[in-house]
Order: structure tokens, then C-alpha cells, then sequence
């Protein structure tokens, strides 16, 4: 019997993964043989420089992008050859997703925007998951504001709505794409907190894609990739640690 | 770039071409008719005729016009509003807001002329198609013509200035643009446009108000004398100015109900939120439409009214009857035809303004995908959208045209016969009906482009960074 993710308490992995784009002389590879796991209930940075393929890896582990090589699970189920119907349905049912810029659909109000998971997938929410979003919603402070629209708020209220919804139904993994990018320290201070709170007493499993070291520094374990490999896989270390090695990084390229 | 522009401005330039054919056609044709009359010994000499035909002739084509300005402005007030970001961007570095517009405005004006060149192309031989057909087809005897005739030169001329003047309407958005919306991610509005906005919701208000007693005065005018209709028509223009002015308050509590229609699946509910959150946004779509049914209706209502009166006052007159009811029929085809075109303006108006403000919503469409929304929902949504909007303008119009085709005819009608009568409103069903299966056609097309978008865009887009 092959082992299953799951068994070694992955809630998502990778092997051999790799994408290239464009054919023959031309083709630039964008992630080589990566073989990654992510565990449950942890709190994992991606990082890297600009055109390291730590958004090519995130999009392909959320069933975003498909691979050129290699095969990819989300939980015990390999996506890498699921069609698009399925894969669609699994990324409503079992992912969540924060975005740099918010990402909220204009035309509903904060409300609106936590409870489109449920909506999309034509569904109310049971009594259970209703207590959950009415307590996501309470710790996040967005209790007042439920009935704002998105241009009413400042991006710190819309990344606190953006993560509202992508753990309004506790999915096995929240991938996070630079949720920090756009919003001044403080703020971005506050939404990794809640991240990491999130993780840490809520067992979320979360992956942040960054190239910042601070917002690095609130993970449990930083990847580093570099030119589509993984280079470097540590578990939490502060900010200076993380920007030395960056800067070494980049010093060596 | 320039890819772009053409595709974005393909629409005002069929709009443009569309009036400047339909308004060259009917001047060649009544051009052509007029020297036919001249050759003809009995009504040779007769000018009244043919200044008769000019006037009708210019009637249709001012409203046609008129259509294609309101249809213009819209189009090009959704161009801007995809454009918010490169105009910003652009003030951003240094261009100021007039000189963005004035841009805007030029492309206008290039677009008309274009467009209008082209109408002439295509009218004058559209004209000389319906020569020869009825040449052909015995109906008239050919004529020597001088299809190369300055006067069908006015609608070309009137077509570019529209374009240009409603290109200049439209962008009146480009100077409420700041140029810290190309670095923040949230359009959010300004408080001066919440104000403008509640100044114009007063003025319609007003307007309608005002233009509905004028309306009322009108047909109790008519009671006694059939000029009541004149001052009908004024308050008819004012009040369906207001309406059409206040259509960002008007139209979305009919698109709410519209929208309750659709069910309650995902894609549905979505449909609905969307076509109703943004009024601004839904009514520059609709109120093209509303405008065109509602100019259908009013005539059909108003001719239908006219039939049943002459065949209710000639009933102990059978020999009477056929001559009137044929003269009558063919004069509602003939103007049915005629308001119809403006119709199509409107219609190419609403899938224009839709398919248009669908594809500006890529990030949107990506963000659905990326958080679970099957393309077939997508397209159930578009497809949604699309039936909402034409439902609501439809609707709307028949209303608005029953109501103002009545107040017409009862206005010109009610003292023909000597003592105030009351004419009862004829419903023409076989044109409602025409114009039910032509608003689901418009859905269905007006869907087409949005809903191959749908499909082909990649959730990737929402996770992009502009």
C-alpha cells in the first residue's frame, strides 16, 4: 500500500514537481524537481527573490496552474491530472485564499464577502460553521462593519475580510500570497498575527508566499527557493537571520 | 494599444455608422420618391407631399440620433470607467484631467467621422438596393435620380457631431478620476460624486415630476382641442428626460424584483447583486434599451389607439373599412420599421455596454474561478446578468410606452369626434410580443463575448498584481 500524505501528517505536498513554460530553446523553467511537504496545522513561509517560482509553486499546490513534471497532492488526493471541474470544487471545499490585493468582490458587502465560499458552493452554512464565521468575524473586528462595501474600508479592514473568508470554512489549507504587500507595518503586523493565531490555536494550516523577512519571521518554517529550487528549509528564525541569508542569496546570484 | 482602442471603439463606430446609414437611406429614399413624383402627371406638382415625406422622415431620423448620443455616451462613460486606472496613472505623472478628457473626446470625433463615412457608403446603397427592388418589382416606375445629393449630407454631418458631443458626455467621469486611484486598489468615490449624484437624482425628480402634470394638462387639453397634443409632447420630453436622467435611482428596484426572478443558485444570486450593487454601472447599460421599447411601444400603443377609434367610428361603413384599414396597416409598418431602427441601436447599445463591462471584470471573474466557481457557473452568471438587464429595460419600456402612447393618442384623439372622448389604450400584442423575442435574442447575444471570457479566464488573473 503507497503511503498515503496524510500519514506522514502532510496536509499538502510535492515531488519532483516541475514547470516549464514554452517549448524547446526557448523555455524557461520555472520550478526544477521541487519536492516539497507542508505539515497540518503549520504555519509555512515560502520565500525567495522575484522570479524564485514561489507564486509558480503556490498557484500549482492551490490547483491554480498545472505542472510540467512531477505530481501534487492536497491532502490524500493527487491533483496534478484532476480536470478543471474537480479541481475547481476541491479549491472551493478545501482551500482558502488571501490575496496582495484583497481581492474582495466590490459589488458585496463584508458580509457578503465571508460567506461567498458557502454561496459558491450553493449552500447555507450549518448551524456549526455559522458559530464559526460569527467568531472569525468577532476576533477579526469586523463585527461593526458587516454591512460596509470594500471601498468603505482601509486595506487593513479588507485583508481582515479576505482572511474572514478564506477561513470561514476551515479549509485544509490557506494559501496566502503576499498578504502583507500592500499595507503599511503596523497593519501588516496585526494580519500576521492573526495569521499566525490562526495556525497556532485554531490548527489552520497556512503557506504565505513573501519576500519580506519580517512578515517571514512570523512563520513556524521558511522555505527558501532560488531560480525554481529549494535551497534552504528552516523552522522559525527572526527577521536579521532571515535578511542575512536573503541578502547572501542574492549576493551569490 | 491600438489593439485595443479598435476594439473598444468598435461599438461607437457601429453605433455611428448604424445612424448615419439609417439617416442617408431615408433621405435617399425620400429623395428618390420625390423625383418619382415629379415624373408623375397627378401629383407632379404637389410640394406639400414632399415636404410631408421630409418632415417624417426627419422626425425618425432625429430620434434615431438622439439613441445613438444616449447609446454613445454610455458606451464610452464604460470605456472610461475601464479606464480609471491608466487615467489615473497618466494624472499620476502629470496630465491633467481636461486634456485626458479633450482626448477621450478626439477619439470621439475621429470614431463619428469614420462611422458616419461609412453610413453614407452604405445608406446611399441601400437606398439604390430598394430602387431597383422596386424597379424590379413593378411598384415604381424607374426614375431618373441623382443619387450624389448634397442634402442627404446632414444626418453624416449631425452622426459625427452626436459621436463627438456624446463621446464628450460620456467621459465627464475622466475629471472626478485622482491620480492616487493608479496607486490604491479600492475605486472608492468621492464624497463631490455622491453629492453630484444626489444633485441629479433632484433634477430628474423635478423634471419628471414637472414633465408628468404637463403630460396630464396635455391630455385634459385634448379633451376639447387636438393641440393638447403639443403641450403633451413637451411634458412627454421633460418627464422621460428625468426618467432617463434619474435612471441610476429608477432602474435598480426593478432589476431587484427582475433579479428575484432568476432563483436562488449561486450564479443566479450573484447575477442579481451584480446587476443591482453598481446603479450607475447597470443603468448606463439599460436605459439605451429602455428608450428604444419605449419608443416602439408608444407608436404601436398610439397607431393601435388610431386604428381601433377610425374602425369603431366606421363600423355601419364596411366599404369605408378596407381601404382604412389597409392605409392604416401599411402606415404602422411603415413607421414600425422606422422607430424599429432606433431599436437596433439601442439594442447593439445594451450588448455593447454589457460585453464591455463584463471583460473589465476579468480580476473579478478570476477571483470567482480561483475561489470555486465552476466556468459553467460563470457562464450561468453572465448569462444571468445579461437576462436581468434586457428584462428590466424591456419591461420598463412597454410600460413607459403604453403609458406615454396613451397620453398621445388621447391627447391628439380625445376631441375628434366633436365631444371629449375617452380613448382606451389598444395594446398592439403582436409587437409585445415581437419585442419579448427580440429581448431574448439580445440576451442571448448580448452574453456571447462575456461568457467566452468567462470560460477562457484563468483564476491565475485574480491572484496578478496589476
Amino acid at each position: 500500500m503507497e503511503i498515503q500524505p496524510s500519514d506522514l501528517g502532510l496536509v499538502a505536498r510535492v515531488a519532483g514537481l516541475g514547470k516549464r513554460y514554452g517549448t524547446g530553446a526557448g523555455a524557461v523553467a520555472a520550478l526544477e524537481n521541487v519536492s516539497l511537504g507542508l505539515r497540518r496545522g503549520e504555519f509555512t513561509a515560502i520565500m525567495g527573490p522575484s522570479g524564485s517560482g514561489k507564486s509558480t509553486l503556490m498557484h500549482i499546490m492551490a490547483g491554480l496552474d498545472s505542472p510540467t513534471a512531477g505530481r501534487v497532492w492536497l491532502g490524500d488526493t493527487d491533483i496534478t491530472h484532476l480536470p478543471d471541474g474537480a479541481l475547481t470544487v476541491l479549491r472551493r471545499r478545501r482551500v482558502g485564499f488571501v490575496f496582495q490585493a484583497f481581492n474582495l468582490v466590490p459589488t458585496l458587502d463584508v458580509l457578503g464577502n465571508v460567506m461567498l465560499p458557502f454561496e459558491l458552493d450553493g449552500r447555507r452554512p450549518s448551524g456549526e460553521e455559522r458559530a464559526v464565521v460569527d467568531a472569525l468575524v468577532e476576533r477579526l473586528g469586523l463585527g461593526e462593519r458587516l454591512r460596509h462595501r470594500p471601498h468603505e474600508l482601509s486595506g487593513g479592514q479588507q485583508q481582515r475580510v479576505a482572511i474572514a473568508r478564506a477561513l470561514a470554512t476551515r479549509p485544509d489549507l490557506v494559501f496566502a500570497d503576499e498578504p502583507t504587500g500592500n499595507l503599511d507595518s503596523r497593519t501588516g503586523r496585526e494580519v500576521l498575527a492573526i495569521l499566525a493565531d490562526a495556525s497556532r490555536a485554531h490548527g489552520q494550516s497556512i503557506a504565505m508566499v513573501t519576500h519580506d523577512p519580517i512578515a517571514a519571521s512570523h512563520a513556524d518554517r521558511i522555505v527558501f527557493l532560488a531560480d525554481g529550487r529549494i535551497v534552504r528549509d528552516t523552522q522559525r528564525t527572526s527577521a536579521e537571520e532571515i535578511a542575512t541569508y536573503m541578502l547572501s542569496m542574492e549576493r551569490a546570484a | 494599444m491600438i489593439a485595443r482602442l479598435r476594439t473598444e471603439h468598435a461599438p461607437t463606430l457601429l453605433v455611428a455608422t448604424l445612424a448615419a446609414a439609417f439617416g442617408v437611406a431615408l433621405l435617399q429614399v425620400t429623395g428618390y420618391l420625390g423625383s418619382a413624383m415629379r415624373a408623375d402627371d397627378v401629383t407632379g406638382s404637389s410640394a406639400t407631399a414632399a415636404l410631408m415625406l421630409a418632415i417624417v422622415a426627419w422626425v425618425f431620423i432625429v430620434i434615431a440620433v438622439y439613441v445613438s448620443g444616449v447609446v454613445t455616451a454610455n458606451t464610452v462613460a464604460t470605456v472610461v470607467a475601464g479606464r480609471t486606472r491608466q487615467i489615473a496613472l497618466l494624472r499620476l505623472l502629470g496630465s491633467t484631467a481636461r486634456a485626458q478628457r479633450g482626448a477621450i473626446a478626439r477619439e470621439g470625433l475621429a470614431v463619428g467621422a469614420v462611422g458616419a463615412a461609412l453610413g453614407l457608403v452604405v445608406g446611399t446603397l441601400v437606398a439604390i438596393g430598394l430602387a431597383e427592388w422596386a424597379a424590379v418589382a413593378d411598384v415604381l416606375p424607374r426614375v431618373d435620380h441623382v443619387w450624389a445629393d448634397p442634402a442627404v449630407l446632414p444626418p453624416v454631418i449631425v452622426a459625427v457631431l452626436t459621436t463627438w458631443l456624446a463621446a464628450w458626455a460620456g467621459s465627464r467621469r475622466v475629471l472626478a478620476v485622482r491620480p492616487s486611484e493608479a496607486l490604491g486598489n479600492a475605486a472608492a468615490r468621492s464624497q463631490e460624486e455622491l453629492t453630484a449624484r444626489r444633485g441629479r437624482t433632484a433634477t430628474a425628480a423635478t423634471l419628471a415630476a414637472f414633465g408628468t402634470l404637463l403630460l396630464l394638462i396635455g391630455v385634459a387639453l385634448g379633451l376639447v382641442t387636438p393641440l393638447g397634443v403639443l403641450v403633451g409632447l413637451v411634458g412627454g420630453v421633460l418627464s422621460f428626460t428625468g426618467i432617463v436622467l434619474g435612471a441610476h435611482a429608477v432602474m435598480p428596484p426593478i432589476l431587484r424584483v427582475v433579479g428575484r426572478a432568476l432563483g436562488t443558485s449561486p450564479p443566479a444570486r450573484l447575477a442579481a447583486e451584480n446587476a443591482v450593487r453598481h446603479p450607475e454601472r447597470s443603468s448606463r447599460m439599460t436605459i439605451g434599451l429602455v428608450i428604444g421599447v419605449t419608443l416602439v411601444t408608444m407608436f404601436a400603443v398610439a397607431m393601435e389607439s388610431y386604428r381601433d377609434l377610425l374602425l369603431a367610428a366606421t363600423e355601419d361603413r364596411p366599404d369605408l373599412r378596407v381601404g382604412i384599414e389597409q392605409t392604416v396597416s401599411a402606415t404602422v409598418a411603415v413607421f414600425g420599421i422606422l422607430i424599429g431602427f432606433s431599436g437596433l441601436i439601442a439594442a447593439v447599445g445594451l450588448v455593447n455596454t454589457l460585453s464591455l463591462s463584463v471583460l473589465q471584470r476579468t480580476r473579478e471573474l478570476g477571483l470567482l474561478r480561483a475561489l470555486g466557481f465552476e466556468r459553467r457557473q460563470l457562464r450561468a452568471m453572465v448569462l444571468a446578468e445579461s437576462a436581468a438587464l434586457t428584462a428590466a429595460a424591456t419591461v420598463t419600456g412597454i410600460v413607459l410606452g403604453t403609458f406615454y402612447g396613451w397620453a398621445g393618442a388621447q391627447a391628439m384623439l380625445g376631441s375628434v369626434q366633436g365631444i371629449p372622448l375617452v380613448v382606451a389604450p389598444s395594446i398592439p400584442w403582436g409587437v409585445i410580443a415581437v419585442l419579448v423575442v427580440a429581448a431574448g435574442v439580445l440576451t442571448l447575444i448580448a452574453s456571447l463575448a462575456p461568457s467566452r471570457r468567462a470560460t477562457t479566464v484563468s483564476p491565475v488573473a485574480a491572484l496578478a498584481i496589476e
